[in-house]
This record gives structure tokens, C-alpha cells and sequence, in this order.
């Protein structure tokens, strides 16, 4: 980051940063939070005409940051921390412009009732490069807030006003903000400050430790699951476990008389045990005697032949020079190939579930959740109260990984609250998880090129056959009709980053009977696995060299070329590429774009008696400027195991009419035995941040393939990777 | 039925029926909330708790079989409140967790590894620990088991046959 670089592409002018100031106003209602009502009507009516960020909803004074008693500061945050590391990220950018110390942050999720609400949902890897402006924006004229009010106290010029972890000084005189904050009732706003450039960062830019760790280590009660409320009963629901199944009869007798039963609800959508315990409840539903009505059984051949390039109509999702012509024009030196990828589960550790306390005028829901908005929506639906009435308190998810982005079962507890007049808690069984969930969609991918006599590629096109992720969900039908396809979320990273003269990507939009949803980095994961397979096929028949090739076609003027081509050097440099193998290990290389961030990996493997052993994993990720490069280590880790997991094992199978998987010992998923020696390396090629949470993953499962047919001579080309005898 | 038993140091009388799984014994009728579900199954080991100093995963253990037996979770396991046990000091040295829900599990499979094992090799940990995490957090969990043994042979050894 350049010294006096402010936020770069981000320069307002002085009437929207004013505008944009003022929503700082929100935050410096910290300091003015009790008893301070002519600046709370002032902010409430600044607040309403802002120019936010569009994820950030402004229908009401938003309270991001609070000063305490003991002189600490409780930042809201309006995004969810799943276990991305985000809440450690944000505390470090506001203790800057806080001039705190991190021990004297603490990041809480806000609930819908008392801060800054997300309209949107945590995910796409954006959370801290969307909040990296405007937390340190936020922060700053809330500290300056604070001085000038220290200056008025003393008597003071401003400028004669320092301030060090939370105390003021001028002179030999000392206040800290708690202190100044009690004392002020009239505050005043300062000009707008200037953000520290990055040679001043005190924490950001260094390895530091996740702020959460203790909580964590020691088991703090601190997921939706854990929390109790007096007099809580537990319930569990009622689900279809066939696809595209009604309920034809049920039969509650013996489930009623189930030891500790409360009450079994059976009503038209809802039909669910609650008890005095979850056991007693698990144990009820198991009495209850269900038929479903299943108009037809599906078999996953069928939802296979769905997912196929060429049925329904195509999108174009990018389209340069003429590649279809040349492909056409030159059949004898087309090269093409097919890729596969299935269906799969999230398998987040903590189901899916949330506590639920219906009174006459309010409702709290204690959820975690990605998307707190749209379950406040969705619980006032339910109940028939205004958005206004509920309250959604965010607990820490046990894993997200799109999970816990649309889904009923806040409404479900909501309803289930109200009917018993207490305060509920509803969570899903680990059978209900796989049976009965969304999942990441099954995908068909076909790819050509033209290779000309001397080896160049000279067209290039990728079709990619999937099912909605997305749009169909969140926005309707017709919004997907109107788009052509879900190119947003499921064909995300289909289009090719190469530098081929002519070149276009196409997504067919397939429709299953399947409920499917967005798993961890959306699209880039199929398409990661198709178009660098495909590359690394093209490198293997032109007898290039699979990097070398890469940079070839990479290379360029554009800034994003540099950062390809020093990704490429990197791990060129820093991995065993190009060095002798023992007999049954091999060597895979592949790269992605993903929201900016480029993650490259070289992957070693050895393949013994059918069984694909990584061994190791060399990784450099480009993720712009980098906060805190332990956090985006973590993060990068992260993928790799979830890569390897997703390539070597996991898919999600429908059989006579169910999902196939009904736990974990049908969905294995990568353990300690299968992690391999990892070395990351982290580069900056911008000076403003990108995603890490989802990037890395792209190359794993290509560079798994890649290295197994190195190693075997054995193309696999569809996941999850299983050597053929 | 009437069950006793001993938890983190504790005698605790219930009145559970027998067959209710301790996992849930232990999380809502004594708000132990450390010890997690995950799968129900003995598959995935977010559960995993000790019953008089052997790792059991507890969603699949009825509560008659704790009578009169000790049970540790993760909140009995450091020997005082303010004393973290050598696998939660090396859990933070590490930055082990993420979202960290299935820790607790991993942290009290460690604990009995590196009790029985006091110097276990890589290969020993990937043999012996078969508990499941989603956000990918292997590689730290490995050293930090590493870790915590080194930890633990470098202070007096900190188990009663309780850990």
C-alpha cells in the first residue's frame, strides 16, 4: 500500500463523504450512547439519507462501536464470524484508527436490534475488503470525536491533543475515553481525518493470533446450539427424507406417548416433537410412523443425464474473437475433453438450528447464521409481525460454508415458540443435515481448443452445464429466467483467464429435482477443476511444460498479468516443480482468479495400491494487501484440506428417490491422515485487499488430478478422484 | 432413573432416563455446553469426553454407564480454573480453531493421546485421532498435539487419572 494512500479508488467527494461521515455518526454514538438524545434524533435523521455501502442497511442509527466502563472498546460487527478469522481482521483495522491496543477490542456480532445490520449475507469472500475503508473511516472520526471533547474539557487547541491506547493527553493532563465519554454531553464533529497510511499500521500487515482463541480453547458456550433459556423445551421437526415428496399419512399415537413428549404439532408444513430434552424428542420423532407420497424416484443417472452441455439453452459468458468459428473451420486439430463434478455436502460441523423466545410483542431468534437480515424477515413473515418486533441475536456458526445462507428454520422455531409459549430450541439431526439439505451442484463441463501444427493454442471454449445455486432462491424464477443462467454463483470462474486470441464460455442452465445451494467458493470449484485440467491436458499434448505454458498464456501489461506471472515464478521458485520423482509419486500444477485473489498450487502426490496420497502442498496466494497474514494462512490451509477432501472423497448421490448419505460414514471427509506436508506463501500484489476465504480452493482439486496422472499416466476426469486399477 | 456420578471433580445426582446418551445428559441437564453434537453416530468425534480417564465419544454412551464413574469434558480439564491444560495452552500457541466447534472433541482425544503417548510421532497422532474438522484446521491440530506434549513432559505431569 502506497504511503499516502487513502482509500484508493474510493475518493468522494466532500459532499458524499460528508454523507459517508455520517454514518460514522452511528459509530460515535459510542461514545454518546446513553442519555445523549439530541445527538441520537441528529443521527437518526443524518443517517437516513446515507450513501452506504450496499450491504449495510441504514434504516436506523447504527451503533458499531461502544465505549466501556473499564476503558475497552465493543466493536458490532454487521458481518458473521464463522471461523473465517474476520473478527480478529476487523479489530486490527479499528484499533489503528482507535489507537487502542488489540487486548482493549472486543468484537461482538451485532443483533438486529443494536447495530449495523448486513442486508445481504456473510460470504463471497468479501467481508473485510468491504469493511476495510469503512471500519478505519469509522474509527478515526470516532476518535477525533473523542479528542475534541477531551480538548473542550481541558480548555485546549485540538492539535495540542495526543491519544495512546484509549488515553488523551495534552501535556501532563490524561483522560481515558471511558472517562471523557461519561463526562461529555455535548459532543462535537470533527473535519474529516485523514487515514493512517500503511508505513504508520501498528498491527495491520503483522502475524497476529486470532482474537477468539480463548474462548474457543475453553468451550465457551458460544454457538446457537449451546444457548439455554430458562424454561426451554426442545423440538425436532418432521422432514420428508425423499426428493419431491409430500406427506401422505402420518400416524402420531405411539410418538405422543413417548416419554417425556410435551406436545407433538401437526399442522399443514410444520410437524414437529417438542419435549422436556432432545433425547426425548429424537426418541418421539423415531415413533412417529410417516408415509410419503414420492411421485417419482429419483436415481442420480437421471440427475446426471440433467446436468448436460447442450440440453436447454446456452448463456454466453464471454465471448472474444471468434472461437466456435475456428473450432468449426478446423476439425482436424480440435482437442477436446469432458470433466465431472458431484453434487456434495456441506458437512459444517454444528446442524443447522436456532433458538426461538415468541412473546406477545417481540421475538428473539438466537441463530448462527449467515444471513441475519434475511431471518428476521423470514421469522416476521412466519409470525405475522413487523420486521421491527424480532430480533436476531448472531451466535458464533459451527462452520458456514454457504450452509447457513437461506434457510426456514428460524421461522420453523419461531412458529413452534409461539404455538408452545416458551422458549424453544430446534436443531437439526446429523441425518437430517445430509438427507434434507442443499448442496453444492453437479456439474458438466466440456472443453476444446484448437491446437495449431506448431503447438499453439489457438482457440478455446468452455461449456459448463449446472444447476441454479442461487438466483432461483434468492431473487425467483424469473430473475434467473431473465439472466439466462446462474452465471453469478454456479458458473462463477467458467470464463477463461487465458490469453487466447480467440476464446468464450458458455453456462447451460440445468434444472434437477434437487435443492441446491452455494458451497465454499461458489463456482470456481467445478470450474477450477475442468478448465485446469483442461490446461494441464494442453500442456501434456503440446509437450509443454504445465507452468511454463501457464505463463505463456498469462503474460502481459495488465496489472492482473503481473500478478499471474509473479504467482507462477513464485511457486515455480519455492516447490519441487521440474525435480526428480521416486516411481508412483507425481507432480500437479493449476491457478485461479477468484474475486481478484489468485491462488496457485503445486501439489505432490504418491498413488499406492489405488490409494492417492498428497504429500505435499506448495501454495502462493496473491490476496491484494494482506491485514493479517496468519488469518489469511489459516484461511488458506483451510482450503487446501477442504480441496483435498472434496477431491478425494466426498459427492452426494441420489438414490431410489433419497440422497444416498445419511451420515458420516457415508460421506467420509479428508482427517489428519490425509494432511500433507503444507508451505504457503502469501504475496501482495495490490494495495487494497481481496478475498481469502474461498480463493485458495480453487486449484486443489486440478492440481490433485493433474498430479495423480503424473504419477499413474491415468487422466481422471471427473471427481471425486478415484484411481482405476 | 437416579444416576451418580462424578463430573470435572463433582458428584452430581440425575434423574435421566437410562438410555438417554451422556452427551445430552451432559449438555442440558448440567449446561456442559464444551462437549458437542455432531453426528449422534461415535462417527465424527465432537463429542469426544473422558469417562475415568478414557476418551469416549459420548453421544453414543448411555448415562447408566457413567454411575459412579468420573467424568471429565473439556471444562474439568485443566486442573484450576485459571490453568489451561497443556492441550488448550498448545491449541493457542498453535491458532488452532476456526469456527472451532468440533476443538473440544479434538482438544480431549489429544489430551488422552499425549497421556497414554507422551511423545507420539506424526505417525501416531494421524493413527490415533480420527475426529472430523470441516474447516480444514489438520495441520495446526498435528503440531499442536506435538506441542502440548512438550508442554506437557516440561511441567509435572498434570494428570490424576482424571485428565
Amino acid at each position: 500500500m502506497a504511503e499516502d494512500n487513502q482509500p484508493s479508488k474510493k475518493k468522494f467527494s466532500r459532499r458524499k463523504f460528508l454523507k459517508r461521515s455520517a454514518i460514522v455518526l452511528g459509530g460515535t454514538v459510542v461514545a454518546t450512547y446513553l442519555a445523549r438524545r439530541p445527538i441520537r434524533r441528529l443521527i437518526a435523521e443524518t443517517v437516513e439519507g446515507l450513501d452506504l455501502p450496499s450491504i449495510i442497511s441504514t434504516y436506523k442509527p447504527m451503533f458499531w462501536f461502544e465505549v466501556r466502563d473499564d476503558n475497552t472498546i465493543l466493536m458490532k460487527s454487521p458481518k458473521v464470524e464463522m471461523g473465517q478469522g474476520i473478527f480478529t481482521g476487523f479489530a486490527m483495522l479499528a484499533a489503528e484508527e482507535l489507537e487502542i491496543t488489540l487486548e482493549q477490542i472486543e468484537v461482538q456480532h451485532a443483533s438486529t436490534g443494536n447495530g449495523p445490520v448486513d442486508r445481504m449475507a456473510t460470504g463471497g469472500s468479501n467481508s473485510t475488503s468491504s469493511l476495510f475503508v469503512h471500519i478505519r473511516q469509522t474509527a478515526a472520526i470516532m476518535r477525533e470525536i473523542l479528542k475534541l471533547a477531551a480538548a473542550k474539557h481541558w480548555g485546549v487547541a485540538p492539535s495540542e491533543v495526543t491519544v495512546q491506547n484509549a488515553i488523551i493527553s495534552s501535556g501532563d493532563k490524561r483522560i481515558t475515553y471511558a472517562e471523557i465519554t461519561k463526562i461529555t454531553s455535548n459532543w462535537e464533529m470533527p473535519s474529516t481525518p485523514k487515514l493512517k497510511p500503511a508505513s504508520s499500521f501498528k498491527y495491520v500487515g503483522k502475524e497476529v493470533k486470532r482474537i477468539d482463541l480463548k474462548q474457543k480453547v475453553t468451550g465457551a458456550p458460544i454457538y446457537g446450539i449451546d444457548h439455554h433459556l430458562p424454561g426451554m423445551l426442545y423440538a425436532v421437526i418432521l422432514q420428508s427424507l425423499y426428493i419431491d415428496s409430500t406427506l401422505k399419512s402420518i400416524d402420531t399415537t405411539d410418538a405422543e406417548k413417548s416419554a417425556g413428549v410435551v406436545k407433538i404439532i401437526n399442522q399443514k408444513d410444520l410437524i414437529a416433537v417438542v419435549a422436556q430434552n432432545r433425547y426425548a424428542a429424537e426418541t418421539a420423532l423415531s415413533k412417529i410412523k410417516a408415509e410419503w407420497d414420492v411421485p417419482k424416484k429419483w436415481h442420480q443417472r437421471e440427475i446426471d443425464e440433467m446436468v448436460t452441455v447442450g440440453k436447454g439453452t446456452g448463456t454466453s459468458v464471454q465471448n472474444e474473437g471468434d472461437a466456435e468459428d475456428v473450432i468449426e473451420k478446423n476439425p482436424q486439430l480440435v482437442f477436446k475433453q469432458e470433466y465431472r463434478t458431484p453434487m456434495a455436502a456441506h458437512a459444517h460441523m454444528e446442524p443447522n438450528g436456532a433458538v426461538a423466545w415468541v412473546q406477545q410483542d417481540k421475538a428473539t431468534i438466537i441463530i448462527g447464521t449467515q444471513a441475519p437480515d434475511m431471518v428476521r424477515k423470514q421469522v416476521a413473515d412466519a409470525l405475522n409481525m413487523s420486521k421491527d418486533d424480532v430480533i436476531v441475536e448472531v451466535a458464533f456458526p459451527g462452520g458456514g460454508f454457504g450452509r447457513r445462507n437461506n434457510l426456514n428454520n428460524a421461522a420453523q422455531a419461531a412458529l413452534i415458540s409461539k404455538i408452545m409459549g416458551k422458549p424453544v430450541h430446534v436443531f437439526n439431526t446429523r441425518e437430517q443435515e445430509f438427507l434434507n439439505a442443499y448442496y453444492r451442484p453437479n456439474t458438466h463441463h466440456l472443453l476444446k481448443a484448437v491446437i495449431t501444427k506448431d503447438g499453439k493454442v489457438q482457440a478455446i471454449t468452455h461449456d459448463q452445464a449446472t444447476p441454479d445455486m442461487m438466483i432461483k432462491t434468492m431473487a425467483g424464477g424469473t430473475a434467473l429466467s431473465l439472466l439466462g443462467a446462474d452465471f453469478i454463483s454456479a458458473g462463477h470462474g467458467a470464463n477463461i483467464i487465458y490469453n487466447i486470441q480467440n476464446k468464450s464460455a458458455k453456462v447451460w442452465q440445468a434444472e434437477t429435482p434437487v435443492n441446491i445451494g452455494i458451497w465454499r467458493s461458489v463456482g470456481i470449484f467445478p470450474n477450477s477443476f475442468a478448465i485446469e485440467s483442461f490446461i494441464n491436458e494442453l500442456a501434456h499434448k503440446t509437450g509443454k511444460d504445465a507452468i511454463a505454458l501457464r505463463i505463456e498464456l498469462l503474460s502481459g501489461n495488465g496489472q492482473i498479468n503481473k500478478r499471474y506471472i509473479n504467482v507462477l515464478k513464485t511457486l515455480q521458485a519455492k516447490s519441487a516443480w521440474g525435480q526428480p520423482k521416486a516411481p508412483g509419486t507425481g507432480c500437479g500444477v493449476a491457478i485461479a482468479n477468484d474475486r481478484k485473489t489468485i491462488a496457485a498450487a503445486v501439489i505432490e502426490v504418491s498413488v499406492a495400491n489405488n490409494q492417492i496420497l498428497v504429500t505435499k502442498v506448495t501454495h502462493v496466494t496473491d490476496v491484494g494487501f494482506c491485514i493479517n497474514p496468519e488469518g489469511v494462512r489459516m484461511q488458506i490451509e483451510g482450503c487446501i484440506m477442504m480441496g483435498i477432501s472434496a477431491a478425494l472423497y466426498e459427492g452426494i448421490y441420489v438414490k431410489d428417490g433419497q440422497i444416498a448419505t445419511s451420515n458420516f460414514h457415508q460421506y467420509p471427509l479428508a482427517t489428519l491422515k490425509d494432511t500433507p506436508q503444507i508451505e504457503t506463501f502469501i504475496l501482495s500484489g495490490a494495495d487494497e485487499p481481496y478475498g481469502a476465504g474461498e480463493p485458495p480452493l480453487g486449484p486443489i482439486a486440478p492440481a490433485v488430478a493433474a498430479a495423480v496422472f503424473d504419477a499413474t499416466g491415468k487422466r481422471l476426469r471427473s471427481l471425486p478422484l478415484t484411481p482405476i486399477p | 432413573m437416579q444416576i451418580i456420578f462424578n463430573i470435572n471433580g463433582k458428584d452430581v445426582t440425575v434423574d435421566v432416563d437410562a438410555s438417554m446418551p451422556l452427551l445430552w445428559l451432559v449438555r442440558d441437564e448440567l449446561h456442559l455446553k464444551a462437549t458437542k453434537y455432531g453426528c449422534g453416530k461415535g462417527l465424527c468425534g465432537a463429542c469426544t469426553l473422558h469417562v475415568d480417564g478414557q476418551a469416549f465419544r459420548s453421544c453414543s454412551l448411555p448415562a447408566v454407564y457413567v454411575a459412579g464413574k468420573q467424568v471429565t469434558t473439556l471444562e474439568g480439564l485443566s486442573e484450576a480454573n485459571n490453568k489451561l491444560h497443556p492441550v488448550q495452552q498448545a491449541w493457542i500457541e498453535e491458532n488452532v480453531p476456526q469456527c472451532g466447534y468440533c476443538q473440544p472433541g479434538f482438544m480431549m482425544a489429544a489430551a488422552q493421546l499425549i497421556q497414554q503417548n507422551p511423545n507420539p510421532t506424526e505417525e501416531d497422532i494421524k493413527n490415533n485421532i480420527t475426529n472430523i474438522c470441516r474447516c480444514g484446521t489438520h495441520p495446526r491440530i498435528i503440531k499442536a498435539i506435538k506441542r502440548a506434549a512438550q508442554i506437557q513432559q516440561s511441567v509435572k505431569p498434570a494428570t490424576n487419572g482424571r485428565g
